[in-house]
């Protein structure tokens, strides 16, 4: 019973430590280690971004991992890869935009290369050349939803914010010497930029956008005018010349100048198309034009030539002019028999306003008008304006007795006006009539011989003896007026025709009483065979190298010396007269005229003598008379006697002319001209 | 026991802690197991435990974790003028060689690769060995142990190299060179692989397994 009583031994079985207990607090280093890298890693992974993609057409000067993404100037992302589109015609580049600035980036973003750029306007971004090309973005503050793929801009955009200023289009007839870039000129202020120049896909002319900044364009109203102050202007007037250049810029890029001439316009929307006027005077009197994108447009085919009509020809309705002619060109067809058919076809731009209507009308509502107008006769045609009618315009107008015509509303390119023909028929032919009568002016031939007058009188006028002519001269008149007083008053003219009448009725006995005489016949025609032989055509010949030797002596260099041997001339021409004076040469004359009446005196007795010789010779001219008859009236004699007389009577002629022209303008025979 | 019979059959030599002694790590000096401190240099006796490996492990686990964005991170960032460089130390090691400066390639390969993953490898394979009690490559690894020690503080070249060079390439926007998130990851990696080999106890290489000696 009485047992031991120790306690039973005890199992002891080591305690199994448990996994913490044994663990060190070493080990919080690894975890502490490793919750910092991750927590790096994650958030480097978290805020690195979201990428885009940017195609561009070259990639000059990106570098990946280096050339930021700017946005106002502000780096927003980097350039992370560069690489080419599918298609190897782009460079695609792959921008990590920075997570904030993301989400703003959607459909509207535009990005472009920022690049040191030099151009007429100046140099620009100069600080890329050392900071490197970087790639420029805008977008809007609105929240769309964000794209990742965008096609960048070749240029930087004028105004890469729309709400800086207002977008308006220019239309011109051609870009004359616009350039991308042209600045736009307010009162002398550059305040906006043309950009986008290209073909105009409504007409002919040439569209350029327009960027006005923000506080100058709330200048721009509907009344707004837009010319062309591309180069520089000369204009010559009362005040001298003016030269008009407007900036350096303007005159290498050209430019555009703006202004509101008159009042009561209404604020433009963006995208507002203006008319672009190659002058200030052009846009100054085009006022009460509308704009030129509101005009209606029509098509004329015109069968008859229409030379004359050219771009710009006034459009006339009912003689109001309403627009203008904005294109010509030829339109081959075929009529109803398979025949060629070519038609001058001519579109024509009418301004609404002009027709009552507002500037905006819808062009439907105008070619309904014009279609109620025709089918009330009216109709194009061509007419002549102007002085001498030359200037053509286009009539929109009623012509009687026209039956009512319909317009092709669904004509090519725009409605079809039928046309009437043109109010002359040889319209065409008169216009260029007066043109060529105009291109047959000898004009230069006129213009050469008035230089070489003026050379001429301006080398003797310059001369200094030419002074001392005027002086010669009225002597010389005085001297000759003397003489012609003394003529007179000695009735030298009296007597001469006296003599000369006795000379005459000489000659008339004589004729009598020659018809009997034979050799008187014989001697008178051997007389008048001589006289026919003299040579008066020398003696022209003659007088015409005189003149010609005259002339061309003037035109040498030693017609300077000319004047002083003139005045000499002149003073023995006048010494000659005051001799002739002296000498008694009227009374010479006198008493010559004196002999010769003697001796017409004596030839009317020898004929009053003579009639016993003429009665004896009657029966011989009797005789003759069958002979003188068999000759006739268009016998040799008298053929040669009429001959002869005609050419006394020319050689007298040619005197008179000639003594008639010197009495004219004797200077002008002295000048050979 | 089967450990204790395999540490009989090749273990005939005679550990301090086989003759009930301790060593002291400062100077080397044995004293009777349970003395607290060393009597001729005053350290703190710490009897041979091994537990001690787990702090090796530790450093080591955390070197590793270190190790892995020292490489994937840029070591330096270059600016200068044209341009601008980031250059991981793998990327660095391929660019010297595409210029062929083959030494220096093989400089920086060595000290910051080859060094430092063989540093990884040597603890880890000098934790394993010890805890499996094999006593007959003793001589092996003490020898590989002090390698590693002596070595390790060579890996730090790097971080000296990234350190110098930033402080003295500062020449404003001509050319500055600053260190990159990998020189720190590099430079506590190199740092926790030291302490790894630091906290590593030598005295495990002769000892035997932890309990042969408590229980005998």
């Amino acid at each position: 019973m009485t047992q031991d009583p120790r306690p039973a031994a005890l199992v002891k079985t080591p305690a199994q430590n448990p996994i913490w207990t044994r663990l060190s607090v070493i080990w919080l280093v690894p975890l502490v280690a490793l919750a910092i890298t991750l927590g790096v890693a994650w958030k480097s992974y978290s805020d690195r971004g979201i990428l885009i993609e940017i195609d561009f057409s070259d990639a000059t000067g990106l570098r990946p991992g280096e050339t930021p993404l700017k946005f106002r100037e502000v780096e927003v992302g980097r350039v992370e890869t560069v690489g080419f589109t599918e298609d190897l015609k782009s460079v695609r580049i792959g921008v990590r935009v920075q997570k904030d600035v993301a989400p703003f980036i959607d459909g509207s973003a535009q990005f472009w290369l920022v690049r040191p750029e030099v151009s007429a306007q100046g140099i620009s971004r100069l600080d890329t050349v050392l900071s490197g090309t970087f790639i420029e973005g805008y977008w809007d503050a609105a929240l769309s939803p964000p794209e990742t793929r965008f096609t960048g801009l070749d240029h930087a955009p004028l105004a890469p914010d729309p709400t800086s200023g207002t977008w308006v289009t220019l239309h011109a007839d051609d870009a004359g010497g616009l350039a991308d870039g042209a600045p736009i000129i307010f009162r002398g202020l550059t305040v906006g930029r043309l950009q986008n120049l290209r073909l105009s896909d409504v007409d002919e002319g040439v569209t350029v956008d327009a960027f006005i900044k923000a506080p100058h364009d709330k200048r721009l109203t509907s009344r707004t005018r837009f010319w062309d102050t591309s180069g520089f202007s000369v204009s010559l007037g009362t005040g001298g010349v003016s030269l008009d250049v407007r900036s350096l810029a303007s005159l290498v890029q050209g430019g555009v100048e703006f202004s509101t001439f008159s009042s009561g316009g209404l604020p433009v929307q963006p995208g507002h198309g203006f008319r672009l006027y190659s002058g200030e005077t052009e846009a100054r009197d085009s006022i009460f034009d509308g704009g030129a994108d509101t005009a209606v447009r029509f098509t004329l085919l015109f069968d008859e030539a229409v030379r004359g009509i050219e771009r710009g020809t006034k459009v006339l309705f009912r003689g109001v002019e309403a627009g203008e002619v904005k294109d010509l060109s030829i339109r081959v067809s075929e009529d109803s028999l398979g025949n060629r058919v070519v038609r001058q076809q001519i579109t024509i731009a009418i301004n609404p306003e002009r027709l009552g209507m507002t500037a905006d009308a819808d062009p439907e509502i105008v070619a309904g008008f014009m279609e109620g107008e025709v089918e009330r006769g009216m109709r194009a045609r061509l007419a002549g304006t102007g002085l001498l009618g030359t200037t053509l315009v286009v009539e929109l107008t009623d012509i009687d007795g026209m039956a009512p015509g319909k317009m092709d509303m669904a004509g090519d390119p725009f409605p079809i006006l039928p046309v009437a023909p043109a109010t002359s028929n040889d319209l065409a032919a008169s216009a260029e009539g007066v043109i060529s009568r105009v291109g047959a002016l000898p004009i230069e031939e006129l213009f050469a011989s008035t230089i070489r007058v003026m050379d001429s009188i301006a080398m003797v006028a310059e001369s200094e003896d030419t002074r001392a002519v005027p002086g010669e001269l009225s002597t010389l008149l005085e001297e000759l007026g003397k003489l012609t007083k003394a003529l007179n008053e000695q009735g030298a003219a009296d007597k001469t025709i006296a003599a000369l009448d006795q000379v005459m009725s000489a000659a008339e006995r004589l004729y009598g009483s020659v018809e009997g005489l034979p050799e008187t016949l014989v001697e008178v025609q051997k007389l008048a065979a001589n006289a026919a032989n003299m040579p008066l055509a020398d003696i022209g010949d003659q007088i015409d190298g005189i003149l010609k030797d005259l002339r061309a002596m003037l035109g040498t260099s030693d017609a300077e010396k000319l004047p002083r041997a003139l005045s000499d001339t002149l003073n023995e021409a006048a010494g000659l007269l005051a001799e002739l004076r002296a000498g008694g040469a009227a009374d010479n004359l006198n008493s010559a005229l004196g002999s010769a009446q003697t001796a017409a005196d004596a030839i009317a007795g020898a004929s009053a003598s003579l009639p016993d010789v003429t009665k004896r010779l009657e029966a011989l001219i009797a005789r003759a008379d069958a002979l003188v008859s068999a000759y006739g009236e268009r016998s040799p004699f008298n053929a040669e006697m009429l001959n002869t007389m005609r050419e006394l009577r020319r050689a007298t002629a040619a005197f008179g002319a000639l003594a008639r022209t010197i009495e004219r303008n004797p200077r002008a025979f002295i000048l050979g001209r | 026991m089967e450990r204790h019979q395999s540490a009989a059959l090749v273990a005939p030599i005679l550990t301090a802690r086989d003759a009930g002694l301790v060593g002291c790590r400062g100077c080397g000096r044995v004293w009777p197991q349970g003395t607290p401190t060393c009597g001729r240099c005053g350290a703190r006796l710490v009897p041979v435990d091994v537990r001690g490996l787990q702090a090796v492990w530790a450093w080591l686990i955390a070197g590793l974790i270190f190790y892995v964005p020292a490489n994937l991170y840029p070591m330096l960032l270059t600016k200068t003028l044209t341009g601008h460089l980031e250059n991981t130390i793998l990327g660095g090691v391929i660019e010297l060689l595409a210029h062929h400066n083959y030494g220096v390639a093989a400089i920086v390969f060595g000290a910051s690769i080859v060094i430092p993953i063989g540093k990884f490898i040597a603890i880890a394979y000098l934790a394993l060995a010890v805890g499996n009690e094999r006593r007959a490559g003793g001589h092996r690894h003490l020898r590989l142990y002090e390698v590693v020690e002596f070595i390790g503080r060579w890996s730090m070249i790097d971080v000296f190299v990234v350190a110098i060079l930033s402080a003295l390439v500062q020449l404003g926007f001509v050319a500055t060179i600053n260190p990159g998130p990998a020189a720190a990851s590099f430079a506590l990696s190199v740092a926790f692989t030291m302490l790894s080999a630091q906290s590593f106890d030598p005295r495990l290489i002769w000892r035997g397994p932890p309990d042969t000696a408590g229980n005998k």
